[in-house]
Protein backbone atom coordinates (compact mmCIF):
# COMPACT_ATOMS: atom_id res chain seq x y z
CA UNK A 1 0.00 0.00 0.00
CA UNK A 2 1.17 3.51 -0.74
CA UNK A 3 1.76 5.70 2.27
CA UNK A 4 0.79 8.81 0.31
CA UNK A 5 -0.99 8.97 -2.99
CA UNK A 6 -2.35 11.99 -4.80
CA UNK A 7 -4.47 11.99 -7.93
CA UNK A 8 -4.49 15.24 -9.89
CA UNK A 9 -4.51 17.15 -6.63
CA UNK A 10 -5.25 20.80 -7.38
CA UNK A 11 -5.62 23.84 -5.19
CA UNK A 12 -6.66 27.35 -6.12
CA UNK A 13 -6.71 29.83 -3.25
CA UNK A 14 -9.47 32.38 -2.96
CA UNK A 15 -13.00 32.59 -1.66
CA UNK A 16 -16.27 31.05 -2.71
CA UNK A 17 -16.87 33.87 -5.19
CA UNK A 18 -13.33 34.68 -6.26
CA UNK A 19 -10.39 32.46 -7.07
CA UNK A 20 -6.79 33.26 -7.97
CA UNK A 21 -5.98 32.68 -11.63
CA UNK A 22 -2.86 30.65 -10.96
CA UNK A 23 -3.19 27.42 -9.00
CA UNK A 24 -1.04 26.97 -5.91
CA UNK A 25 -0.92 23.31 -6.85
CA UNK A 26 -1.73 21.94 -10.28
CA UNK A 27 -2.79 18.31 -10.84
CA UNK A 28 -0.19 16.74 -8.57
CA UNK A 29 -0.08 12.96 -8.95
CA UNK A 30 2.46 11.08 -6.87
CA UNK A 31 2.59 7.77 -5.03
CA UNK A 32 5.01 7.16 -2.20
CA UNK A 33 5.48 3.55 -1.17
CA UNK A 34 6.02 2.30 2.37
CA UNK A 35 9.52 2.52 3.85
CA UNK A 36 10.60 5.80 2.31
CA UNK A 37 12.22 8.99 3.47
CA UNK A 38 10.76 11.39 0.95
CA UNK A 39 12.17 14.84 0.26
CA UNK A 40 9.74 17.38 -1.10
CA UNK A 41 11.70 20.15 -2.79
CA UNK A 42 10.93 23.39 -4.51
CA UNK A 43 11.64 27.11 -4.32
CA UNK A 44 9.49 29.43 -2.22
CA UNK A 45 5.91 29.51 -3.46
CA UNK A 46 6.26 26.19 -5.27
CA UNK A 47 3.27 24.69 -3.45
CA UNK A 48 5.08 22.50 -0.91
CA UNK A 49 3.26 23.80 2.17
CA UNK A 50 -0.03 23.80 0.26
CA UNK A 51 0.45 20.11 -0.53
CA UNK A 52 1.31 19.29 3.07
CA UNK A 53 -1.73 21.23 4.33
CA UNK A 54 -3.89 19.26 1.92
CA UNK A 55 -2.43 16.04 3.37
CA UNK A 56 -3.28 17.24 6.87
CA UNK A 57 -6.83 18.27 5.92
CA UNK A 58 -6.12 21.86 6.93
CA UNK A 59 -7.18 23.11 3.51
CA UNK A 60 -9.60 21.59 1.04
CA UNK A 61 -8.59 20.65 -2.52
CA UNK A 62 -10.21 22.44 -5.46
CA UNK A 63 -10.00 19.20 -7.45
CA UNK A 64 -8.41 15.78 -7.22
CA UNK A 65 -7.75 13.82 -4.09
CA UNK A 66 -5.08 12.89 -1.59
CA UNK A 67 -4.97 9.53 0.14
CA UNK A 68 -2.93 8.65 3.20
CA UNK A 69 -2.66 4.92 3.78
CA UNK A 70 -5.43 4.62 1.20
CA UNK A 71 -7.85 6.84 3.12
CA UNK A 72 -8.84 10.50 2.80
CA UNK A 73 -6.95 12.94 5.04
CA UNK A 74 -9.99 13.74 7.22
CA UNK A 75 -10.18 10.15 8.45
CA UNK A 76 -9.48 10.36 12.19
CA UNK A 77 -8.11 6.81 12.40
CA UNK A 78 -5.56 7.70 9.72
CA UNK A 79 -4.63 10.91 11.54
CA UNK A 80 -3.86 8.80 14.60
CA UNK A 81 -1.00 7.22 12.62
CA UNK A 82 0.50 10.51 11.48
CA UNK A 83 2.86 12.95 13.14
CA UNK A 84 2.99 16.48 11.75
CA UNK A 85 5.35 19.39 12.27
CA UNK A 86 4.00 22.58 10.66
CA UNK A 87 6.09 25.21 8.95
CA UNK A 88 6.94 27.85 11.57
CA UNK A 89 5.12 26.14 14.45
CA UNK A 90 3.26 28.30 16.98
CA UNK A 91 1.77 26.83 20.13
CA UNK A 92 -0.43 28.24 22.90
CA UNK A 93 1.93 30.61 24.69
CA UNK A 94 0.10 30.35 28.04
CA UNK A 95 0.70 26.60 28.33
CA UNK A 96 3.83 24.91 29.61
CA UNK A 97 5.54 22.40 27.33
CA UNK A 98 4.19 19.59 29.51
CA UNK A 99 0.62 20.88 29.43
CA UNK A 100 0.74 21.29 25.66
CA UNK A 101 2.14 17.80 25.11
CA UNK A 102 -0.45 16.44 27.55
CA UNK A 103 -3.26 17.95 25.44
CA UNK A 104 -1.66 16.43 22.31
CA UNK A 105 -1.37 13.04 24.04
CA UNK A 106 -5.05 13.20 25.02
CA UNK A 107 -6.02 14.03 21.44
CA UNK A 108 -3.91 11.09 20.27
CA UNK A 109 -5.61 8.87 22.86
CA UNK A 110 -2.37 7.88 24.54
CA UNK A 111 -3.55 5.88 27.60
CA UNK A 112 -3.44 8.00 30.78
CA UNK A 113 -1.16 5.47 32.51
CA UNK A 114 1.39 5.90 29.74
CA UNK A 115 1.02 9.61 29.04
CA UNK A 116 3.58 11.03 31.47
CA UNK A 117 6.21 8.48 30.50
CA UNK A 118 5.65 9.08 26.80
CA UNK A 119 5.92 12.85 27.22
CA UNK A 120 9.17 12.52 29.15
CA UNK A 121 10.48 10.16 26.50
CA UNK A 122 9.86 12.53 23.55
CA UNK A 123 11.10 15.56 25.45
CA UNK A 124 14.29 13.66 26.23
CA UNK A 125 14.58 12.79 22.53
CA UNK A 126 14.52 16.47 21.53
CA UNK A 127 16.74 17.46 24.49
CA UNK A 128 14.14 19.70 26.14
CA UNK A 129 13.72 17.92 29.50
CA UNK A 130 15.03 20.96 31.40
CA UNK A 131 12.27 23.14 29.93
CA UNK A 132 9.37 20.74 30.37
CA UNK A 133 7.57 22.97 32.88
CA UNK A 134 8.41 26.31 31.25
CA UNK A 135 5.80 28.28 29.36
CA UNK A 136 5.89 27.93 25.58
CA UNK A 137 5.52 31.70 25.21
CA UNK A 138 9.09 32.17 26.43
CA UNK A 139 10.66 29.69 24.01
CA UNK A 140 13.04 30.64 21.19
CA UNK A 141 12.39 29.57 17.58
CA UNK A 142 14.69 26.59 17.94
CA UNK A 143 13.13 25.47 21.24
CA UNK A 144 9.63 25.76 19.75
CA UNK A 145 10.81 23.70 16.79
CA UNK A 146 12.05 21.00 19.15
CA UNK A 147 8.71 20.90 21.00
CA UNK A 148 7.07 20.72 17.58
CA UNK A 149 9.11 17.64 16.80
CA UNK A 150 8.27 16.16 20.20
CA UNK A 151 4.52 16.52 19.60
CA UNK A 152 4.93 15.04 16.12
CA UNK A 153 6.53 11.82 17.38
CA UNK A 154 4.38 11.53 20.52
CA UNK A 155 2.12 8.89 18.96
CA UNK A 156 4.99 6.85 17.48
CA UNK A 157 3.62 7.61 14.02
CA UNK A 158 3.71 5.39 10.95
CA UNK A 159 4.09 8.52 8.85
CA UNK A 160 5.93 11.64 9.89
CA UNK A 161 5.19 14.77 7.85
CA UNK A 162 7.63 17.61 8.47
CA UNK A 163 7.30 21.01 6.82
CA UNK A 164 10.71 22.69 6.73
CA UNK A 165 11.90 20.95 9.91
CA UNK A 166 15.47 22.18 9.70
CA UNK A 167 14.63 25.88 9.62
CA UNK A 168 15.36 27.76 12.82
CA UNK A 169 17.79 25.21 14.21
CA UNK A 170 21.47 25.82 14.81
CA UNK A 171 23.96 23.43 13.15
CA UNK A 172 24.03 21.26 16.27
CA UNK A 173 20.22 21.18 16.39
CA UNK A 174 20.07 20.35 12.69
CA UNK A 175 22.37 17.39 13.19
CA UNK A 176 20.25 16.19 16.11
CA UNK A 177 17.09 16.46 14.05
CA UNK A 178 18.68 14.57 11.18
CA UNK A 179 19.59 11.85 13.67
CA UNK A 180 15.97 11.80 14.91
CA UNK A 181 14.66 11.49 11.34
CA UNK A 182 17.08 8.64 10.61
CA UNK A 183 16.15 7.01 13.91
CA UNK A 184 12.47 7.25 12.94
CA UNK A 185 13.27 5.75 9.54
CA UNK A 186 15.17 2.87 11.13
CA UNK A 187 12.27 2.17 13.47
CA UNK A 188 9.96 1.78 10.47
CA UNK A 189 8.43 5.24 10.23
CA UNK A 190 7.85 6.71 6.80
CA UNK A 191 9.12 10.27 6.63
CA UNK A 192 7.90 12.97 4.26
CA UNK A 193 9.59 16.31 4.58
CA UNK A 194 10.03 19.53 2.70
CA UNK A 195 13.29 21.38 2.88
CA UNK A 196 15.42 24.00 1.24
CA UNK A 197 18.63 22.47 2.55
CA UNK A 198 19.49 20.25 -0.39
CA UNK A 199 22.65 18.71 1.04
CA UNK A 200 20.64 17.36 3.99
CA UNK A 201 17.92 16.03 1.70
CA UNK A 202 20.54 14.26 -0.42
CA UNK A 203 21.99 12.59 2.66
CA UNK A 204 18.69 11.49 4.19
CA UNK A 205 16.17 10.83 1.42
CA UNK A 206 15.77 7.89 -0.84
CA UNK A 207 13.03 9.49 -2.91
CA UNK A 208 12.39 13.08 -3.89
CA UNK A 209 10.14 15.27 -5.94
CA UNK A 210 10.66 18.82 -7.15
CA UNK A 211 7.80 21.22 -7.39
CA UNK A 212 7.85 24.55 -9.23
CA UNK A 213 4.95 27.00 -9.33
CA UNK A 214 2.52 24.27 -8.41
CA UNK A 215 3.76 21.85 -11.08
CA UNK A 216 5.61 18.63 -10.49
CA UNK A 217 8.96 18.74 -12.29
CA UNK A 218 10.29 15.35 -11.30
CA UNK A 219 9.53 12.52 -8.95
CA UNK A 220 11.31 9.29 -8.17
CA UNK A 221 14.19 7.52 -6.48
CA UNK A 222 17.03 9.91 -5.77
CA UNK A 223 19.61 7.45 -7.03
CA UNK A 224 17.85 7.07 -10.37
CA UNK A 225 17.21 10.78 -10.82
CA UNK A 226 20.81 11.73 -10.14
CA UNK A 227 22.15 9.06 -12.46
CA UNK A 228 20.96 11.17 -15.38
CA UNK A 229 24.61 11.40 -16.42
CA UNK A 230 26.42 14.23 -18.02
CA UNK A 231 30.12 14.59 -18.70
CA UNK A 232 32.95 16.56 -17.20
CA UNK A 233 35.56 17.66 -19.75
CA UNK A 234 39.02 18.77 -18.69
CA UNK A 235 40.76 21.01 -21.25
CA UNK A 236 44.46 21.77 -20.80
CA UNK A 237 45.87 25.31 -20.51
CA UNK A 238 46.45 27.04 -23.84
CA UNK A 239 43.80 25.21 -25.87
CA UNK A 240 41.77 28.36 -26.42
CA UNK A 241 40.21 27.20 -29.69
CA UNK A 242 38.70 24.14 -28.04
CA UNK A 243 37.43 26.22 -25.14
CA UNK A 244 35.81 28.72 -27.50
CA UNK A 245 34.15 25.87 -29.32
CA UNK A 246 32.77 24.11 -26.27
CA UNK A 247 32.05 26.96 -23.88
CA UNK A 248 28.60 27.93 -25.24
CA UNK A 249 27.29 24.38 -24.68
CA UNK A 250 28.66 23.94 -21.16
CA UNK A 251 26.24 24.02 -18.23
CA UNK A 252 29.08 24.69 -15.82
CA UNK A 253 32.62 26.02 -16.13
CA UNK A 254 35.53 26.13 -13.71
CA UNK A 255 38.91 27.80 -14.41
CA UNK A 256 41.49 25.84 -12.43
CA UNK A 257 44.56 27.38 -10.83
CA UNK A 258 46.91 25.88 -13.46
CA UNK A 259 45.00 27.72 -16.19
CA UNK A 260 43.16 24.66 -17.42
CA UNK A 261 39.36 24.49 -17.70
CA UNK A 262 36.78 22.07 -16.46
CA UNK A 263 33.53 22.11 -18.39
CA UNK A 264 30.34 20.31 -17.44
CA UNK A 265 27.93 19.11 -20.12
CA UNK A 266 24.52 17.56 -20.05
CA UNK A 267 23.96 14.22 -21.60
CA UNK A 268 22.84 15.17 -25.13
CA UNK A 269 23.66 12.62 -27.89
CA UNK A 270 24.85 15.14 -30.52
CA UNK A 271 26.94 17.06 -28.06
CA UNK A 272 28.52 13.87 -26.69
CA UNK A 273 29.42 12.85 -30.22
CA UNK A 274 31.08 16.21 -30.88
CA UNK A 275 33.05 16.11 -27.64
CA UNK A 276 34.17 12.56 -28.35
CA UNK A 277 35.39 13.50 -31.80
CA UNK A 278 37.24 16.53 -30.38
CA UNK A 279 38.84 14.28 -27.78
CA UNK A 280 39.97 11.91 -30.51
CA UNK A 281 41.50 14.81 -32.44
CA UNK A 282 43.23 16.25 -29.33
CA UNK A 283 43.85 13.30 -27.05
CA UNK A 284 46.47 15.14 -24.98
CA UNK A 285 44.40 18.26 -24.50
CA UNK A 286 41.04 16.80 -23.55
CA UNK A 287 40.09 14.33 -20.86
CA UNK A 288 36.45 13.22 -20.51
CA UNK A 289 35.04 11.80 -17.28
CA UNK A 290 31.40 10.87 -16.79
CA UNK A 291 29.83 13.04 -14.12
CA UNK A 292 27.03 12.38 -11.65
CA UNK A 293 25.21 15.52 -10.61
CA UNK A 294 24.70 16.31 -6.99
CA UNK A 295 21.19 17.17 -5.85
CA UNK A 296 21.91 20.88 -5.80
CA UNK A 297 22.98 20.94 -9.48
CA UNK A 298 20.10 18.69 -10.40
CA UNK A 299 17.63 20.92 -8.55
CA UNK A 300 18.84 24.14 -10.17
CA UNK A 301 18.94 22.57 -13.61
CA UNK A 302 15.35 21.39 -13.28
CA UNK A 303 14.19 24.77 -12.01
CA UNK A 304 16.05 26.65 -14.78
CA UNK A 305 14.58 24.35 -17.43
CA UNK A 306 11.11 24.92 -16.01
CA UNK A 307 11.63 28.70 -16.05
CA UNK A 308 12.67 28.57 -19.71
CA UNK A 309 9.58 26.56 -20.63
CA UNK A 310 7.33 28.99 -18.75
CA UNK B 1 -15.48 13.28 24.40
CA UNK B 2 -11.83 13.09 25.57
CA UNK B 3 -10.81 15.26 22.65
CA UNK B 4 -13.47 17.87 23.46
CA UNK B 5 -12.43 17.97 27.11
CA UNK B 6 -8.74 18.27 26.14
CA UNK B 7 -9.54 21.41 24.11
CA UNK B 8 -11.88 22.70 26.82
CA UNK B 9 -9.09 22.19 29.38
CA UNK B 10 -6.78 24.45 27.35
CA UNK B 11 -9.36 27.26 27.29
CA UNK B 12 -10.00 26.85 31.02
CA UNK B 13 -6.27 27.14 31.77
CA UNK B 14 -5.91 30.20 29.55
CA UNK B 15 -8.65 32.15 31.30
CA UNK B 16 -7.60 31.09 34.79
CA UNK B 17 -4.10 32.42 34.04
CA UNK B 18 -5.43 35.86 33.17
CA UNK B 19 -4.97 38.05 36.25
CA UNK B 20 -7.63 40.42 34.98
CA UNK B 21 -10.26 37.74 35.69
CA UNK B 22 -9.52 37.80 39.42
CA UNK B 23 -9.48 41.58 39.32
CA UNK B 24 -12.90 41.48 37.63
CA UNK B 25 -14.36 39.18 40.32
CA UNK B 26 -13.00 41.39 43.13
CA UNK B 27 -14.26 44.61 41.48
CA UNK B 28 -17.72 43.14 40.91
CA UNK B 29 -17.97 42.03 44.55
CA UNK B 30 -16.75 45.42 45.81
CA UNK B 31 -19.38 47.20 43.69
CA UNK B 32 -22.11 44.81 44.87
CA UNK B 33 -21.06 45.30 48.49
CA UNK B 34 -20.96 49.08 48.11
CA UNK B 35 -24.70 49.11 47.31
CA UNK B 36 -25.27 48.63 51.05
CA UNK B 37 -24.14 52.24 51.59
CA UNK B 38 -26.76 53.69 49.24
CA UNK B 39 -29.55 53.45 51.82
CA UNK B 40 -30.21 57.22 51.85
CA UNK B 41 -29.88 57.77 48.11
CA UNK B 42 -32.15 54.79 47.41
CA UNK B 43 -34.68 55.86 50.05
CA UNK B 44 -34.13 52.66 52.01
CA UNK B 45 -34.28 50.46 48.90
CA UNK B 46 -30.61 49.47 49.19
CA UNK B 47 -31.55 45.82 49.67
CA UNK B 48 -33.28 45.74 46.28
CA UNK B 49 -30.49 47.91 44.84
CA UNK B 50 -27.84 45.39 45.91
CA UNK B 51 -29.83 42.55 44.36
CA UNK B 52 -30.33 44.50 41.13
CA UNK B 53 -26.68 45.53 40.89
CA UNK B 54 -25.51 41.99 41.59
CA UNK B 55 -27.57 40.61 38.69
CA UNK B 56 -26.49 43.39 36.29
CA UNK B 57 -22.79 43.07 37.17
CA UNK B 58 -22.87 39.28 37.06
CA UNK B 59 -24.43 39.49 33.58
CA UNK B 60 -21.71 41.93 32.45
CA UNK B 61 -19.03 39.60 33.85
CA UNK B 62 -20.61 36.69 31.95
CA UNK B 63 -20.62 38.74 28.73
CA UNK B 64 -16.96 39.76 29.16
CA UNK B 65 -15.84 36.19 29.73
CA UNK B 66 -17.85 34.73 26.86
CA UNK B 67 -16.63 37.46 24.52
CA UNK B 68 -13.04 36.34 25.24
CA UNK B 69 -13.74 33.30 23.03
CA UNK B 70 -14.07 35.66 20.06
CA UNK B 71 -10.44 36.62 20.59
CA UNK B 72 -9.16 33.11 21.23
CA UNK B 73 -10.52 31.24 18.19
CA UNK B 74 -9.55 33.78 15.47
CA UNK B 75 -6.13 34.23 17.11
CA UNK B 76 -5.51 30.48 17.17
CA UNK B 77 -6.60 30.28 13.54
CA UNK B 78 -4.43 33.22 12.50
CA UNK B 79 -1.29 32.09 14.34
CA UNK B 80 -1.57 28.46 13.30
CA UNK B 81 -2.10 27.07 16.83
CA UNK B 82 -5.41 25.56 15.65
CA UNK B 83 -3.66 23.88 12.71
CA UNK B 84 -1.34 21.95 15.03
CA UNK B 85 -4.30 20.77 17.09
CA UNK B 86 -6.41 19.95 14.04
CA UNK B 87 -3.59 17.91 12.53
CA UNK B 88 -4.20 15.50 15.41
CA UNK B 89 -7.19 13.15 15.33
CA UNK B 90 -9.55 15.97 16.18
CA UNK B 91 -12.54 16.92 14.04
CA UNK B 92 -13.23 20.56 13.31
CA UNK B 93 -16.62 20.31 15.03
CA UNK B 94 -14.95 18.73 18.07
CA UNK B 95 -12.52 21.66 18.18
CA UNK B 96 -15.36 24.19 18.18
CA UNK B 97 -17.37 22.24 20.76
CA UNK B 98 -14.25 21.97 22.92
CA UNK B 99 -13.79 25.75 22.80
CA UNK B 100 -17.49 26.25 23.57
CA UNK B 101 -17.46 23.81 26.49
CA UNK B 102 -14.26 25.37 27.85
CA UNK B 103 -15.67 28.88 27.82
CA UNK B 104 -19.01 27.74 29.27
CA UNK B 105 -17.36 25.88 32.17
CA UNK B 106 -15.06 28.82 32.89
CA UNK B 107 -17.85 31.41 32.69
CA UNK B 108 -20.17 29.30 34.87
CA UNK B 109 -17.44 28.91 37.50
CA UNK B 110 -16.64 32.64 37.50
CA UNK B 111 -20.28 33.79 37.57
CA UNK B 112 -20.84 31.08 40.22
CA UNK B 113 -18.05 32.60 42.34
CA UNK B 114 -19.63 36.04 41.95
CA UNK B 115 -23.02 34.57 42.95
CA UNK B 116 -21.51 32.95 46.05
CA UNK B 117 -19.74 36.20 46.93
CA UNK B 118 -23.01 38.12 46.52
CA UNK B 119 -24.97 35.63 48.67
CA UNK B 120 -22.32 35.96 51.37
CA UNK B 121 -22.43 39.78 51.23
CA UNK B 122 -26.23 39.95 51.09
CA UNK B 123 -26.59 37.53 53.97
CA UNK B 124 -24.02 39.44 56.00
CA UNK B 125 -25.82 42.75 55.32
CA UNK B 126 -29.46 41.73 55.62
CA UNK B 127 -29.41 38.29 57.25
CA UNK B 128 -31.56 36.64 54.59
CA UNK B 129 -31.35 34.88 51.23
CA UNK B 130 -34.32 34.51 48.90
CA UNK B 131 -34.99 31.73 46.40
CA UNK B 132 -35.88 34.05 43.51
CA UNK B 133 -32.60 35.89 44.00
CA UNK B 134 -30.60 32.66 43.68
CA UNK B 135 -32.67 31.56 40.70
CA UNK B 136 -32.00 34.93 39.04
CA UNK B 137 -28.27 34.33 39.37
CA UNK B 138 -28.63 30.75 38.19
CA UNK B 139 -30.17 32.00 34.97
CA UNK B 140 -27.31 34.47 34.53
CA UNK B 141 -24.98 31.45 34.74
CA UNK B 142 -27.15 29.58 32.23
CA UNK B 143 -27.10 32.56 29.83
CA UNK B 144 -23.40 32.00 29.13
CA UNK B 145 -24.33 29.04 26.93
CA UNK B 146 -26.22 30.90 24.13
CA UNK B 147 -23.88 33.90 24.45
CA UNK B 148 -20.78 31.71 24.01
CA UNK B 149 -22.44 30.00 21.03
CA UNK B 150 -22.96 33.42 19.40
CA UNK B 151 -19.28 34.19 20.03
CA UNK B 152 -18.15 30.89 18.47
CA UNK B 153 -20.38 31.49 15.44
CA UNK B 154 -18.82 34.90 14.69
CA UNK B 155 -15.26 33.72 15.50
CA UNK B 156 -15.11 31.15 12.73
CA UNK B 157 -15.37 33.63 9.90
CA UNK B 158 -14.36 37.02 11.30
CA UNK B 159 -11.07 38.46 12.57
CA UNK B 160 -10.88 38.86 16.33
CA UNK B 161 -11.90 42.51 16.84
CA UNK B 162 -14.72 42.27 14.33
CA UNK B 163 -15.94 39.02 15.89
CA UNK B 164 -15.85 40.57 19.37
CA UNK B 165 -17.73 43.66 18.20
CA UNK B 166 -20.32 41.60 16.33
CA UNK B 167 -20.80 39.35 19.38
CA UNK B 168 -21.26 42.29 21.76
CA UNK B 169 -23.78 43.90 19.38
CA UNK B 170 -25.67 40.61 18.96
CA UNK B 171 -25.75 40.06 22.73
CA UNK B 172 -26.93 43.64 23.27
CA UNK B 173 -29.69 43.18 20.68
CA UNK B 174 -30.59 39.83 22.22
CA UNK B 175 -30.92 41.45 25.65
CA UNK B 176 -33.07 44.24 24.17
CA UNK B 177 -35.71 42.07 22.55
CA UNK B 178 -38.54 43.72 24.49
CA UNK B 179 -37.63 47.27 23.55
CA UNK B 180 -36.54 46.49 19.99
CA UNK B 181 -39.14 43.86 19.13
CA UNK B 182 -40.67 46.09 16.47
CA UNK B 183 -37.67 45.54 14.23
CA UNK B 184 -39.03 42.30 12.86
CA UNK B 185 -36.13 41.25 10.64
CA UNK B 186 -33.90 41.08 13.70
CA UNK B 187 -36.20 38.95 15.77
CA UNK B 188 -37.52 36.40 13.36
CA UNK B 189 -35.72 33.77 15.38
CA UNK B 190 -32.26 34.87 14.19
CA UNK B 191 -31.34 36.78 17.32
CA UNK B 192 -31.98 34.81 20.51
CA UNK B 193 -34.13 36.32 23.24
CA UNK B 194 -31.67 36.69 26.12
CA UNK B 195 -34.33 38.59 28.05
CA UNK B 196 -35.62 35.15 29.00
CA UNK B 197 -32.60 34.97 31.34
CA UNK B 198 -33.30 38.36 32.90
CA UNK B 199 -35.18 37.87 36.17
CA UNK B 200 -34.14 41.11 37.81
CA UNK B 201 -37.68 42.39 38.25
CA UNK B 202 -38.87 39.09 39.77
CA UNK B 203 -35.84 38.75 42.01
CA UNK B 204 -36.02 42.32 43.30
CA UNK B 205 -39.78 42.12 43.91
CA UNK B 206 -39.50 38.67 45.46
CA UNK B 207 -41.87 37.13 42.89
CA UNK B 208 -41.77 33.35 42.83
CA UNK B 209 -40.01 31.83 39.79
CA UNK B 210 -41.09 28.29 38.98
CA UNK B 211 -38.61 25.50 38.21
CA UNK B 212 -40.61 24.75 35.06
CA UNK B 213 -39.69 28.16 33.66
CA UNK B 214 -36.05 27.70 34.65
CA UNK B 215 -35.80 24.31 32.96
CA UNK B 216 -37.61 25.54 29.82
CA UNK B 217 -35.22 28.48 29.47
CA UNK B 218 -32.15 26.28 29.96
CA UNK B 219 -33.45 23.81 27.35
CA UNK B 220 -34.11 26.70 24.96
CA UNK B 221 -30.51 27.85 25.52
CA UNK B 222 -29.17 24.38 24.77
CA UNK B 223 -31.23 24.14 21.56
CA UNK B 224 -30.10 27.58 20.40
CA UNK B 225 -26.46 26.74 21.22
CA UNK B 226 -26.64 23.49 19.24
CA UNK B 227 -28.13 25.40 16.30
CA UNK B 228 -25.51 28.18 16.42
CA UNK B 229 -22.64 25.69 16.83
CA UNK B 230 -23.93 23.59 13.93
CA UNK B 231 -23.96 26.68 11.67
CA UNK B 232 -20.46 27.62 12.92
CA UNK B 233 -19.26 24.08 12.26
CA UNK B 234 -20.67 24.11 8.73
CA UNK B 235 -18.87 27.38 7.93
CA UNK B 236 -15.69 26.13 9.62
CA UNK B 237 -15.69 22.87 7.65
CA UNK B 238 -15.15 24.82 4.41
CA UNK B 239 -12.51 27.13 5.81
CA UNK B 240 -8.87 26.90 4.73
CA UNK B 241 -6.67 27.01 7.81
CA UNK B 242 -3.31 28.73 8.12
Amino acid sequence: MNVIETRELTKYYGSLFWKKKEPALDKLSIAIPEGSVFGFLGPNGAGKTTTIRLFMDLIRPTAGEALLFGKPPDDLETKRQIGFLPDNPVFSSYLTAYEFLDICAKLLRVPSSERKKRIEEVVELVKMSKHLHSKLGGFSRGMTQRIGIAQAVLNRPRLLILDEPLVGLDPHGRQELKDIILHQKNSGTNVFFSSHILSDVEKMCDRISILHQGNLLCFGKLEELLSETGSRVHVKHGEDEIIKDLLPEATGTIRLSDGSWELVFQDKPELSKRIKSLAEQHPKAITITPSRENLEDFFFRKIENAKQII
Amino acid sequence: MNEIMAIAGGTWRRILRMRVVYFLIICVLILIGSAYNYDILSLGMHKQLMMDISLVLNTIAAILITVSITFEIPKELKEGVASTLLSKPLGRTQYLIGKLVGIIITAVVITGLITLGFIFLYNAAFGEVSGSMIKGHMLVMASVMPMAAIGVLFSVFMPEFLAATATVIAIWLAHSVTSLSKIKFLYGGIIPDLNLYNLRAEAVSGIHIGWGYMIAVVIWGIVFSIFATAVASLIFSYKDLK
